[in-house]
């Protein structure tokens, strides 16, 4: 997923063909737990759900090849597109707010300084409560009942509110986790360089747009592609904390999704969203890789 | 500079800090003052907690921290450590679970667990739990394997250990950093669950505590519970927060050694 | 072997065709139900265990994850003997083959024609049977009695009609302070769908046709509804809450003692007299010059298609709709009961607000569509983009765009 991991250490460079083969043998002996696990609870899913996105599937009964008419018939859907334009801002803003939060942050306890522990644990801790337990909290915390800014501002009260509190809470629950990862890219940037970097007179702006965020770009890679596939795919801040609303104005595609499936129990048009979603995903995040991995050779 | 790292961090720190601290406060405020009550609700209400559902929790948690342990550290090593056909194929499939959309392989899931006797099954939920751990766990296990100096395993090697006993002997003590850390976020998603457990569990005596949670709070049509809510959030999150605490500089390093140095 | 086998098979398929359930002994029978029904399904399911040999084993889910459960367990092949569902989902689940055709063993039932006649129309699907009234909650106005007291009007003297009803909403709303004159769920789809449509149909109007397939919301008086509510909201005589309210927090405003007069479940008359120190009074749903009907909500149960008890699970239906399941389960819990023959039983009687539920039961309507749940419920239903814009944007261009969004929703 990385450079710096992507060409694991391999004992193999000089090894003669039998052992090379053996070890080979070995490696796939190691991996098959993973291999089973993955086969039959991921790809034979999936595989059933591509294979429903083709059919009429109702929930009992036989289904019926009706390809490609669960593909087709959502284009003409506002529901879906809104929630595909929606899904698609949130993913911008979330990505923009969360990278650089997370980075700030990062940076922030980067070194040893007194307090620095203390920061981070209390950073990274929000990421200790589960996702839909964050989002219950919030509910709470934000509700005129039992909130402490009661009555102040009303979540579903209008686009921009509902659309601001999933954003705090997300900032919250996945800001510590992201500046973890990134921290691990900081501390593996040799202290050398910096002092080299210092010695040429380089100023701190300077250090920091030509040392550390190129030498970061693999870790960037990571934290963006895991950020941007968690928007794409959320649900459960909107479903808790504003059920879409007010007025459709904050619900997501996966909650369409879910719409299509389990309200309409339309599970072949639901399935069919599902796959392009997920082709979607794999692209943006193939592109995201490459772009980003393609200049980080060092 | 020397004085905004303390300031800001410690403002930042205290706007991180404080959701948390709130819905400790909210679960103890009552009306008249403090107490346990709203804790008391959530146990004694007749949709309310019971013993079994933290026993059930307990369960899937243990089956799914144990499972996803054994799988990733194979894994892990395989991938960090071996050359072998379909290598990267099963490893970018691995990380490609991270971009399904939740409730429709659910249902599908659902399915599965129908063929195979699993349905209603804290272990059925277990095995899904597992597989939705497995892209962070085998990215963090493959890392972690792959950080370890080569000479290690040779050394070992030239010793006559067999491979199984090179791993168990001389790998997994150098990656036990990863390993905590895996365990650790296995734990929390698997004890914190709910829609999995809500999809696959049909009995009221396998339910979890999530489930109880949730289940509670709707009971009465038009009126949340927020204190008991508040109560209940803060109950399932206590045993992680404080895992989190203790074992901090374990996952610290196990991310240091996990997402780095190939 | 082969044998065992042949006489598994022969059993399981005797009492999936309804033979006795003491075929393999006495039978473990299970139910699903939402958790906002789950006090109900449990009595029901004690008082049945305490003298029969099966066993009725409840289990709730979540009220809002519940269709998701449902529609996960119907896909596996792994729905529970009986399940309960809001009456209004009903046709969609009868209409997807989720229950069982229960056709003749309703219709040989000696108190058939007695079983509450919407519910029991929502359970039907291309004329066969397949659910029968499993709770019964209609809607009523729920006003405080203290409130009327307090803003000089007659207590005794509830509204009989919408336009009275405005008229007493302002007059306790002058009060004053954290009072306010009415409330209503300004987000929330199913609730209102609850409490406008009864004054629609008082006033002698429709929201559908009758088999539920285009909508007929740009009439009369669905208009005049919606002006009487914006009208109220706008003065400030409806909460200001209201408009933001998606359901979570509505019995909670009726709680607080400061609304004055709100259309509301009839349930709630027992919920907030247990807590409240005011008291409570009940009247009809009217239409803007007079008239009366309710919404005849609460939950429809059936026998889950895949189950292998059909023949017990039948049994309990069949006595759940019976005398004693009636009254001494339903009416003495302070619910209302299926039956239209047992409105005034002993425990109403002792309550003559409880009469005035009961017998609205035979003015009220459930109103019949497949796609009910998508079209009015759902956070995403084209209904509540509807009633908003009517409620609180612009009235007219809502209304006639909003006819056409339902039907086609109603149509899918």
């Amino acid at each position: 997923m990385t450079t710096t991991v992507s060409r694991p250490a391999v004992a193999v460079r000089a090894a003669p063909a039998g052992p090379r083969r053996r070890r080979a043998l070995t490696g796939l002996l190691y991996a098959a737990p993973t291999a089973f696990m993955v086969g039959a609870f991921f790809v034979v899913p999936l595989g059933l759900v591509a294979w429903m996105s083709l059919h009429r599937w109702p929930l009992l009964g036989v289904p019926s090849l009706n390809a490609p008419a669960n593909y087709t018939g959502s284009t003409g859907d506002t529901l879906l597109t809104d929630a595909a334009w929606f899904t698609a801002r949130y993913t911008v803003i979330i990505t923009v707010l969360l990278f650089t939060t997370a980075l700030g942050m990062a940076l922030l306890v980067q070194r040893k300084r007194p307090g620095t522990g203390l920061f981070r644990t209390a950073f990274f801790l929000p990421a200790a409560v589960g996702f839909a337990s964050a989002s219950l909290l919030f509910l709470g915390l934000l509700s005129a009942e039992i909130g402490p800014f009661g009555g102040v501002v009303s979540v579903s009260g209008s686009a921009t509110t509902a659309l601001g509190a999933a954003i705090l809470l997300v900032l919250w629950r996945f800001a510590g986790f992201n500046m973890l990862i990134l921290l691990t890219g900081l501390q593996a940037i040799p202290t050398e360089v910096y002092e080299a970097a210092k010695l040429d007179g380089a100023g701190r702006w300077q250090t920091f747009t030509h040392i550390t965020l190129p030498l970061l770009r693999a870790t960037i890679a990571l934290v963006l592609t895991l950020i941007v596939t968690g928007s794409l795919l959320a649900f459960d801040q909107f479903w808790i904390l504003t059920r879409g609303g007010p007025d459709n104005s904050t619900t997501s595609l996966v909650m369409v999704i879910y719409r299509k499936a389990f309200i309409e129990l339309d599970l072949g048009s639901a399935a069919a969203v599902s796959v392009v979603l997920l082709i979607v995903l794999v692209a943006v995040s193939l592109v995201q890789l490459a772009v980003l991995r393609d200049r980080s050779a060092p | 500079m020397k004085i905004l790292h303390p300031v800001t961090g410690g403002a930042l720190a205290v706007l991180f800090l404080f959701p948390l601290l709130w819905s400790g406060y909210a679960s103890l405020r009552t009306p008249d003052g403090f107490g346990l009550e709203n804790y008391a609700r959530l146990f004694t209400d007749d949709s309310g907690i019971r013993g079994y559902h933290v026993l059930n929790s307990l369960t899937v948690a243990a089956l799914t921290v144990g499972g996803t342990l054994l799988v990733a550290t194979l894994g892990g090593y395989a991938f960090g450590r071996f050359e072998f056909p379909g290598r990267d194929a099963l490893f970018l499939v691995t990380l490609a679970i991270l971009m399904v959309p939740y409730a429709t392989i659910l249902i599908a899931l659902y399915v599965l667990l129908g063929w195979i006797g699993l349905q209603d099954s804290l272990l059925g939920l277990s095995l899904v739990l597992i597989m939705f751990q497995l892209p962070f766990a085998i990215f963090m296990m493959r890392n972690s394997f792959a950080a370890v100096p080569r000479e290690l395993e040779e050394s070992a090697q030239v010793d006559g250990a067999s491979s199984l006993g090179v791993l168990l002997r001389v790998m997994l003590p150098a990656v036990r950093p990863g390993l905590v850390t895996v365990a650790l976020f296995a734990f929390l998603s698997s004890w914190s669950e709910f829609f999995a457990p809500l999809i696959l569990l049909n009995s009221t005596d396998r339910f979890t505590m999530t489930l109880a949670v949730v289940n509670m709070r709707t009971a009465t049509f038009g009126a949340i519970d927020y204190a008991a809510l508040e109560a209940g959030v803060t109950l399932m999150a206590v045993p992680c927060l404080l895992l989190f605490m203790v074992l901090q500089r374990s996952y610290v390093r196990g991310f240091m050694s996990g997402a780095l140095r190939g | 072997m082969k044998r065992s086998i042949a006489a598994v098979l022969l059993m399981t398929g005797v009492a999936g065709c309804g033979g006795q359930a003491a075929d393999d002994g006495p039978a473990t029978v299970t139910l699903w139900t939402r958790a906002a029904t789950e006090t109900v399904s449990k009595a029901y399911a004690e008082a049945y265990n305490a003298t029969h040999e099966d066993t009725v084993e409840v289990t709730a889910y979540p009220n809002e994850e519940y269709p998701a459960k449902l529609a996960s367990a119907a896909g596996a092949k792994a729905l529970p003997d009986l399940f309960a569902a809001d009456v209004v989902f009903a046709p969609q689940y009868a209409s997807q083959g989720l229950w069982l055709d229960i056709t003749d063993r309703f219709e040989a039932l000696p108190v058939a024609g007695k079983v509450a006649p919407a519910h029991v129309r929502n359970g039907t699907w291309e004329g066969r049977h397949y659910a029968v009234p499993h709770t019964i909650d209609m809607s009523v106005l729920l006003y405080n009695k203290d409130l009327y007291t307090r803003a000089g009007l007659d207590p005794d003297k509830p509204p009989t009609s919408l336009t009275e009803f405005a008229a007493q909403a302002r007059a306790v709303d002058k009060l004053g302070g954290d009072v306010n004159g009415t409330y209503f769920g300004g987000n929330c789809g199913g609730c209102n769908v609850f409490t406008l449509w009864p004054s629609v149909w008082a006033a002698g109007g429709d929201v559908m046709n009758d088999d539920g397939t285009a909508s007929t919301i740009n009439g009369p008086e669905m208009a005049g509804v919606f002006a009487l509510y914006r009208q109220l909201f706008d003065e400030g005589v409806a909460a200001p809450a209201s408009k933001d309210e998606a359901g979570p927090t509505w019995l909670g405003a009726l709680q607080s003692g400061n609304i004055g007069i709100a259309p509301a479940p009839s349930v709630w008359l027992g919920i907030i007299e247990e807590k409240a120190d005011f008291a409570l009074g009940v009247a009809p749903i009217s239409g803007l010059t007079g008239g009366e009907s309710t919404f005849v909500g609460g939950d429809a149960i059936g026998v889950g298609a895949t189950s292998k008890h059909a023949g017990a699970a039948w049994d309990f239906l069949s006595w759940t709709l019976g005398d004693e399941a009636q009254i001494e389960v339903i009416a003495k819990g302070k619910g209302v009961p299926v039956r239209t023959d047992l409105a005034a039983n002993t425990y109403a009687t002792a309550d003559p607000r409880v009469v005035t539920i009961n017998s609205l039961m035979a003015k009220g309507r459930t109103p019949y569509a497949k796609n009910f749940n998508a079209t009015y419920n759902d956070p995403q239903s084209p209904w509540i983009a509807t009633f908003r814009g009517a409620l609180f944007g612009d009235a007219t261009a809502s209304l006639t765009d909003g006819a056409s969004a339902l039907t086609a929703s109603l149509a899918k």
